[in-house]
């Protein structure tokens, strides 16, 4: 089976045929690697606790153009909620992702994670190699997945898709997949 | 076929658009344009930046902002009948 999209981009009429298969198998992958990579990064923390991310929000973050908000997570009850929500936050996105499971905000969260990881990494060092990192790749797959709704496949997001609340309350779809 | 409004025609073009000219745009410039830049042994390219990073830097900010700001707004807009948000 194919779908046949047709639209307007730059005022061109453009259209794309695409195997329904295919799309259906890669949005699943695509999800479930994505989720593996955030949910490892959050369980091993909280496996490996405490996490401190002092020196990432304080000193190195300073050096760079993201500084004047981040640091001021560095100390304090801020310091404290970055360093339970970091971890706590990469698990529960690694989850709703590979479940299916309000995708659309796990991967909103996570392209917002992948923010602050992108440059802070980037003007330190990380884009030494040039400024297409796995960070930047990172955040444009999350953005593909809350783009193209990937919950809906094999997620638990097609059954909440179904449910009464999602029908009364049209604007929450655009949290699931 | 999808109708697309001015807010939508912004996240497009002007959130896209700051992305690209920031990271494959002024990339381009500087390959061209720039100092020579020889590689390290550790792959490292050295040379002084055309255009300073930090511009660079908020320019792809900006437009991933802006795409930030529209799935926001997308949540936020959406009529409860299930309409389309309007501008």
């Amino acid at each position: 089976m194919t779908s046949n999209i047709r639209t307007r981009l730059l005022g061109q009429e453009v259209s794309v045929s695409v195997s329904d298969t295919w799309l259906a198998y890669w949005l699943v992958v695509l999800r479930v690697v994505t989720g593996w990579w955030l949910l490892h990064a959050g369980l091993d923390k909280l496996v490996n606790w405490p996490f401190d991310a002092s020196w990432f929000v304080g000193s190195t973050a300073a050096e760079t153009s993201l500084g004047p908000f981040v640091t001021l997570f560095d100390s304090g009850i801020l310091l404290t909620f970055t360093n339970w929500a970091v971890p706590i936050g990469q698990t529960l996105i690694g989850l709703g992702l590979i479940v299916g499971a309000l995708t659309r905000t796990a991967a909103f969260f996570g392209a917002f994670l992948m923010l602050f990881f992108y440059f802070i990494n980037g003007e330190t060092g990380g884009w030494d190699h040039g400024l297409v990192t796995g960070e930047l790749l990172g955040l444009l797959i999350f953005g593909m997945i809350a783009t193209l709704g990937a919950g809906r496949v094999l997620g638990i997001d097609a059954y909440l898709a179904e449910s009464d609340i999602i029908r009364d309350y049209p604007r929450l779809r655009y949290l699931i997949g | 076929m999808e109708q697309l409004d001015t807010i939508d025609r912004i996240a497009l073009y002007l959130g896209g658009g700051l992305v690209l000219i920031g990271v494959v745009g002024i990339g381009l410039i500087e390959m061209i344009g720039g100092t020579s830049h020889p590689v390290s042994g550790e792959g490292q390219i050295e040379h002084d930046a055309l255009v300073p990073l930090e511009i660079r830097s908020y320019i792809i900010l900006l437009g991933l902002l802006i795409w930030g700001l529209y799935a926001v707004y997308r949540v936020v807009a959406t009529k409860p009948e299930g309409g389309a948000a309007s501008t």
